[in-house]
């Protein structure tokens, strides 16, 4: 097994307040990671700093053994690791269609001026990207409102939508941040079977989710931490039967240790 | 869907065409009309590039129609260099420009950028009044431009300048058209969108909207030198503020990022004020309580884009 | 040293004018996110009414001090008035739309109002009388200090202060300043939003007449195309600040009319106009949310 990402003692403060403190953990090619861990714990400022959102004010992130702490969004972008965000961010004047064809950014080679020009190398790999395009989309079930404008669908399907665009972007590795909120049974049902997919494709996968079903049943190795650091670490097994993660559940949110 | 599109695509190029036969049909005020049309008609859709694609607020666009025009204005006076090459060199220069002030700029947001531009465009008309190193002129500007040769055959008559503008605002136009389907026009429009998401989907913001300046700002220059070249003088007051605004309100009015938007725009603003000329005194007035009632009771603009499908 | 306090007071009365425009443009912004384009037309309208009052009805004679306050007192409820219309068609409508429709929708109505004036009362310059206030002025260390610039000085801190403890200090201040964090938060705890902007749209346009006025008393002149000159150089004094900002308003007037005075003092007049403009350049760039503006940093 050979490390992708790795996170070494990174920490990140908002106005005195620390929201991550001196975490470490690492993404093995081929795995699907679950953070998981109460409201408030600092997972989505986790994904933020992988993804170039904030910049860590200590510690190193490392991909593939080389240092990219701090390094914009978008070079984090070529790397080959895509996102998805906890409040869906879909392009929302466009059809379902261009928000997908959207995550084939960086594939297409073409300068501006063949662009503006329409030269004939240009066309020819618009429409390569187009049948890449529609190949995703039927991948994920979502040919049929391809023209339809994305945010004008269910929560469910704009998910997936989102989902795809990541895809789009042929990804190494991708984030999930909270895949399963706001989906009702079936469709939950339906996203670790997404899951299990784009994971057989090659594809990594690091997830956040509240949903404890998915993330037991999906993840091979599960990160937990609260108030900022990690408190365990383990598979599904060890986890459920660790007894600070229980504390951490119990004593601030009963819902979800239920859940689990 | 791609029948209609392909329809619009065809009006278009049959009122282009059509629009060539217009000095057989005008007088030649009217024919003089329909070559500004033209020329702000470029202009209004460089500035398009940058607001209504990208979604910056350029509130000072009307520097790089300025610099275009004076480029030319002073390359011609000056050196005698022919219009067909001034014409590259202005586009090339105002390009330049618009980079080069937007670089520092462009990671400020919304209003501020539209603060900032605003403050150029008075720079700018405050430089060409003080008439730096003698070559601007003051605020009388520059006379005697000449007019270009093609083939060694002078373009004086009002017909034959007419017609270099239209062909150049055909040709603009199918850039624009292009510019829609190709990956740099719609990084615009994701950037204009979220420019997070973008971001995360490996669109370099600052790259893209660099160019994005710089294209607005060549095309604006182009403008400018047509602008020159058919009044054959430039002054500063062509390049105020107001003209900046001018063209921020075709935008918007017209509807952003729509070519037929912003043509009606552009003859709303511009055609019709000279239609009514002998009401000078009303125009403005009138124009004012225009802007505010389309806005009110269309936001969107005239004819705004149609969301495009696949 | 004579010249030098000379600047400073020329500074402070200009700074004071500019202060009590920028602070419409400011509360505006504040509780809108709208740069109102039309404001310094408001105030300038603010100084032709005034201007009629004051010849209007003196009939050449000596106005006195009755008649000036009675131009003042019309002035602002005719512009606070003009303020709150204007706000009800050109900008309630848009309040949901792209904030550029609204943007446009100011750029209109300032063309209208600027044009409204030249229709009304002309496009020449109007003289303001000479004889309104008295001719007194005090030499001070070598420089002179007119009745007119030590009235003005006080007057807009008298208001500024009358402002701040408003905001600061009442019920009604401290809903504007929740509507101007948060409207939606506002809303929720019960605070009437559209009340909070009405209010916004009385003070704003209020204050400005007061400064159209004094611009016109202490130019001595008034034509139609000046809202936007004195309108601009308020805008900017209000971004010097922090714009949104009521304290970064005033401190931003008062240094930009002291920073022209300087400015005169060294750099030919027809470069002063560029220099002010590159200041509000700097600024943007090095901090763009002003001197008293608060970094905001993107909810992801």
């Amino acid at each position: 097994m050979t490390a992708l990402l790795e996170l070494d003692g990174i920490g990140i403060s908002f106005g005195g307040l620390r929201a991550v403190d001196d975490l470490s953990f690492t993404v093995n090619q081929g795995q699907i990671v679950g953070l998981i861990g109460p409201n408030g714990a600092g997972k989505t400022t986790v994904f933020n700093m992988i993804t170039g959102v904030y910049k860590p004010a200590s510690g190193t992130i490392r991909w593939q053994g080389n240092d990219i702490t701090g390094a914009k969004p978008a070079r984090i972008a070529t790397l080959g690791l895509r996102r998805t965000f906890q409040t869906i961010r879909l392009f929302a004047d466009m059809s379902v269609f261009e928000n997908v064809r959207a995550g084939c950014h960086l594939a297409a080679r073409q300068h501006w001026w063949q662009g503006l020009l329409a030269l004939p190398a240009q066309r020819r790999e618009e429409a390569e990207l187009a049948a890449r395009t529609h190949d995703i989309l039927r991948r994920l079930d979502l040919e049929g409102v391809a023209d339809t404008p994305a945010t004008s669908l269910p929560y469910g399907v704009q998910r997936r939508v989102e989902l795809a665009r990541t895809l789009a972007g042929q990804p190494r590795l991708i984030i999930l941040d909270e895949p399963a909120a706001g989906l009702n049974d079936a469709e939950s049902a339906a996203l670790n079977d997404t899951i299990f997919m784009i994971r057989d494709t090659g594809v990594t996968i690091l997830l956040v989710e509240h949903d404890m079903n998915v993330v037991m049943q999906v993840s091979d190795h599960i990160v937990v931490i609260n108030f900022g650091r990690k408190i365990a670490e383990g598979n599904a097994t060890a986890i459920r039967t660790n007894p600070a993660v229980i504390e951490a559940y119990l004593g601030r949110d009963d819902d979800e240790a239920t859940a689990a | 869907m791609r029948g209609f599109k392909l329809d619009g695509l065809k009006l278009g190029a049959l009122l282009w065409a059509a629009g060539l036969a217009l000095p057989f049909a005008l007088d030649s005020s009217w024919v003089s009309i329909a070559a500004f049309f033209a020329i702000y008609a470029i202009t209004a859709l460089s500035e398009d590039v940058i607001l209504g694609r990208a979604g910056m607020f350029d509130m000072g666009h009307a520097v790089y129609f300025g610099i275009g025009a004076y480029v030319t204005a002073i390359l011609n006076t000056t050196l005698n260099v022919p219009i067909l090459l001034t014409l590259p060199l202005a586009m090339l220069l105002a390009a330049a420009a618009g980079a080069l002030l937007s670089a520092p700029l462009i990671r400020l947001r919304g209003d501020y950028l539209l603060v900032a531009t605003i403050g150029f465009n008075a720079i700018f008309v405050l430089a060409m009044q003080n008439n730096p190193g003698g070559i601007t002129g003051g605020s009388d500007g520059i006379t005697g431009i000449g007019v270009p040769s093609l083939f060694g055959l002078q373009l004086e008559s009002q017909s034959a300048m007419f017609w270099l503008d239209w062909v150049l605002l055909g040709l603009v136009l199918l850039v624009m058209r292009n510019l829609d389907a190709c990956e740099f026009g719609r990084a615009l429009r994701y950037l204009k969108q979220d420019e997070l998401a973008a971001s995360t989907l490996g669109v370099d913001a600052r790259k893209v909207k660099t160019l994005a300046f710089a294209l607005g700002a060549a095309l604006a220059g182009l403008a400018g030198t047509l602008f020159a070249v058919q009044l054959s003088t430039v002054s500063p007051s062509s390049f105020v503020f107001t003209e900046s605004v001018t063209l921020f309100a075709i935008v918007i009015v017209g509807g952003q990022g729509s070519i037929p938007g912003v043509l009606l725009g552009t003859a709303l603003m511009f055609v019709v004020p000279q239609i009514f000329r002998g009401l000078a005194e009303y125009r403005y007035f009138v124009f004012g309580i225009a802007m505010i009632a389309v806005m009110v009771l269309r936001p969107q603009g005239l004819l705004p884009r149609r969301r495009s499908a696949a | 040293m004579g010249t030098f306090i000379q600047q400073i007071v020329n500074g402070l009365t200009v700074g004071g004018i500019y202060a009590l425009i920028a602070l419409g443009y400011t509360m505006v912004y504040g509780v809108m996110r709208l740069i109102n384009f039309a404001h310094g037309d408001l105030c300038i309208l603010g100084a032709f009414v005034g201007l009629t009052m004051l010849t209007g009805s003196a009939g050449g004679g000596h106005p006195g001090a009755a008649l000036l306050l009675l131009a003042f007192v019309v002035s602002i409820i005719a512009i606070a008035v003009a303020g709150v219309v204007l706000e009800r068609i050109a900008y309630r409508p848009l309040r949901k739309a792209d904030r550029l429709a609204a943007v446009v929708s100011a750029l209109g109505a300032s063309l209208m109002i600027e044009n409204g004036i030249m229709l009304v009362w002309g496009p020449q310059v109007h003289v303001f009388p000479s004889n309104l206030l008295p001719a007194t002025t005090w030499h001070v260390a070598g420089a002179t200090i007119s009745f007119i610039q030590v009235m003005i000085i006080l007057a807009s801190l008298v208001l500024m202060a009358a402002l701040y403890l408003f905001v600061n200090h009442t019920r009604f201040g401290t809903a504007i300043r929740a509507a101007a964090i948060d409207q939606d938060a506002a809303r929720l705890m019960g605070i009437n939003v559209n009340r909070v902007i009405t209010s916004v749209f009385i003070i704003g346009p209020g204050l400005g007449a007061i400064g159209g006025l004094f611009i016109g008393i202490y130019y001595r002149e008034a034509y139609f195309t000046m809202g936007w000159t004195y309108g601009l150089y308020a805008f900017i004094a209000a971004i010097l600040g922090g714009i949104g900002n009521i304290p970064g308003a005033m401190l931003g007037g008062v240094l930009l009319g002291l920073f022209n005075a300087f400015a005169a003092g060294y750099v030919s007049s027809s470069w002063q106009d560029a220099i002010t403009f590159g200041l509000l350049i700097v600024i943007l760039l090095v901090r763009p949310t002003g001197l008293l503006g608060e970094r905001v940093a993107e909810k992801v």
